[in-house]
């Protein structure tokens, strides 16, 4: 982005009553044009909303960072530079640089770490912070020839590293990946003396817009995929199963289809972070059956499901692997080597993101798996990730034994020896609650997204509750599948949010949640803060029944109309509250 | 000439938007409320990314109106 462009994004105007986003830069540095187009950034990924980028006194580091748990905003950035660890390491500064000083700059150096850790510490505790290490080439500090490396520089690289990796473990702190800026800004080109002296902004204009990006990209990070479904034959694997047999397709040095086994590598790691993978293939379902037992498989049939083998089309294998997963096709990706079958699938879930195995280039390949973690990333991998795929196998075991029999729901969760637990714990604040609030679209009372901080304010707030649920039967854990947040007065419970993952339907866990209310804050009634949305209908459906009317905003549930509709068939219920 | 003329106004209205298009050729530091030492660094540095020019620091302080940024430029051959 060049910064005409950047000054005229900013200038367009929003929407009357546009939301706000208020973002506060810490820099000792003038923030000048990164905060230009850090605006810019931001206003381009969230039109709707008006952003407001501050930044505190030039300069005063260390004394801005303290300011910022007095101030509301949606996030912090604290960008460091090396003049930060040490005035000398700055262009600005004219200190010497002679090797007696080198342990006295290092000594600094450690004590800035520490002072910063610690700064950074207490502001996390309020507002997310997104740290970005020192993006400069350090200042030819070192006595060494520039091709060698100095003591001096190492440890310097060593001390930002050692604060980078305790940084980095503090909830709420996101650190911009150095790694991923020296792919996309060239070390070389970032730094502008001119610019430096002249105005104290030390970054070459495409430098400052694309660590803009990345630091917008950390504010509001995008939200991950879901579900990948991927080909088989000249994807997963090298060759056609159904010409070569079982033990003709490869994925390894030896057969010049090691890239293959790579893309296996980046699913299982995916499967493993809670990704859902499942497969579309045009082949002989009992031959796809026996290769995938193949023990030498790196994606294993344990980390894929569901398996769809047939020779229909490929959009209606999709169509079924969606159902199972109970997700939207614009949360998943569909890899496959044909163009062909790219393009049906793609005519009948449009939304589907749809990437073709680029199977003849090894390095287009690799770009595929780094662009794969892209798409999928995520902070960090819950315990609810990891159960995600297992609990939707035994979904379709319990669909399959409840069927089976025709039993009804209550006596069939009785036999499967249902268990819920209800946490009312507020503090620590549960990351998961706000993950399910801000990703479940079907059972979401009105489709209410959070920032960090309007989240923690709402539930921070004294007369808030915060109800989070999890469930376990004797086909295994679901782990926390529903959050409520709202508040208690006189008699009256009024629920801002709720959602509940649809991978606790048919459950009755819903009914178990109202009752929970009722009991708990022994109310007289249950306002509900419920919108339609076009995705919500589970919402709409379960409302109806207990209200035997369409629902309505602000629709209520009295205890006595309730009662009919309370469930006892729960083996155990459990209630944890520290408060 | 007539290009660079039009270009130069696009920096100006994205740097001063409260400028109408046709007050832009006679403004200058001293006429334009907004035009403090931070826009002035953002439309020099605006005007030397949109024409990949790099001006001279001493050049900087007469750049002050929009008649003597349009001649530097030209004189700079742009």
């Amino acid at each position: 982005m060049k910064l005409i462009e950047a000054l005229e994004i900013i200038r367009t105007k929003t929407s009357d009553g546009a939301a706000g986003m208020r973002v506060e830069l810490v820099c000792s540095f003038n923030p000048l044009h990164l905060q230009t187009f850090l605006s810019a950034w931001l206003r381009t990924s969230h039109q709707d909303r008006a952003i407001e980028c501050n930044s505190g006194l030039y300069g005063d580091f260390l004394g801005n960072l303290p300011r910022l748990k007095q101030v509301r905003a949606d996030a912090a950035v604290v960008a460091i530079e090396w003049g930060d660890l040490d005035p000398r390491l700055a262009l600005r500064n004219l200190g010497v640089w002679e090797p007696d000083v080198y342990e006295d700059i290092l000594k600094n150096a450690r004590t800035r770490t520490i002072q910063l850790q610690s700064a950074i510490e207490a502001v996390s505790a309020k507002l997310p912070a997104i740290i970005v290490l020192p993006t400069l080439p350090l200042p030819p500090i070192s006595h060494t020839p520039g091709s060698q490396a100095g003591t001096i520089e190492l440890e310097l690289r060593h001390c930002i590293a050692e604060f980078a990796i305790h940084a980095a473990q503090i909830p709420n702190v996101r650190i911009v990946n150095p790694e991923r800026l020296d792919l996309l800004s060239p070390l070389g080109q970032r730094f502008d003396a001119r610019s430096e002296l002249a105005t104290g902004f030390p970054y070459k204009l495409p430098h400052a817009s694309t660590l803009a990006e990345l630091i917008s990209q950390l504010i509001c990070p995008p939200v991950p995929k879901k579900g990948l479904i991927t080909d088989l034959d000249d994807t997963l694997w090298n060759g056609i199963l159904g010409e070569t047999g079982i033990d003709g397709v490869s994925w390894d040095l030896e057969h010049h289809s090691h890239m293959h086994g790579l893309y296996q590598r980046s699913l299982r790691a995916l499967a493993s972070a809670g990704v859902l993978v499942g497969v579309a293939s045009k082949n002989d379902n009992r031959v796809v059956e026996g290769a995938l037992q193949r023990k030498d498989l790196i994606l294993a049939a344990e980390h894929v499901f569901p398996v769809e083998a047939n020779w229909g089309p490929k959009s209606e294998s999709i169509r079924r692997i969606l159902k199972t997963w109970n997700i939207g096709a614009d949360a998943v990706v569909f890899i496959d080597d044909s163009p062909m079958e790219l393009a049906e699938v793609k005519a009948v879930h449009p939304e589907i993101e749809c990437i073709q195995f680029p199977k003849t280039d090894e390095q287009a390949v690799y770009e595929l798996t780094a662009r794969l973690r892209d798409i999928f990333g995520k902070a960090r991998v819950s315990a609810e990730d990891r159960l995600r795929a297992s609990s939707i196998r035994q979904a379709q075991v319990m669909a399959a034994e409840n069927l089976g029999h025709g039993k009804a729901p209550a006596e069939f969760l009785k036999q499967a020896k249902a268990e819920l637990s209800f946490s009312f714990v507020k503090h620590p604040l549960d990351p998961r609650a706000l993950e399910l609030i801000n990703k479940t679209n079907q059972f979401n009372l009105n489709g209410q997204r959070y920032s960090e901080v309007s989240w923690q304010s709402l539930v921070n707030s004294p007369d808030s509750f915060l109800l989070i649920a999890a469930y376990q039967d004797k086909y295994g854990p679901l782990g926390k599948i529903a959050v409520i947040a709202g508040r208690v007065e006189t008699g009256k419970v009024y629920v801002d949010s709720w959602v509940m993952s649809c991978r606790a339907f048919g459950r009755c866990i819903e009914h178990r949640c109202l009752q929970e209310l009722f009991e708990r804050f022994d109310a007289e009634e249950v306002v509900l803060n419920y919108e339609p949305t076009h995705k919500n209908g589970p919402v709409r459906d379960f409302l109806t029944e207990v209200l035997e009317t369409d629902p309505v905003p602000l629709c209520s549930v009295r205890k006595e109309q309730f009662r009919k509709h309370r469930v006892e068939h729960w083996e155990r219920v459990t209630e944890v509250s520290s408060e | 000439m007539n290009d660079t003329r039009q270009r130069l106004i696009r920096c100006f209205r994205a740097v001063f938007p409260s400028l109408a298009e046709s007050e832009i050729p006679q403004a200058t530091a001293s006429t334009v409320e907004s035009w403090d030492s931070v826009a002035s660094v953002t439309l020099l540095a605006t005007i030397e990314e949109e024409f990949g020019i790099e001006m001279a620091p001493e050049d900087m302080p007469d750049l002050i109106s929009f008649e003597k940024m349009l001649s530097y430029l030209h004189a700079k051959g742009s």
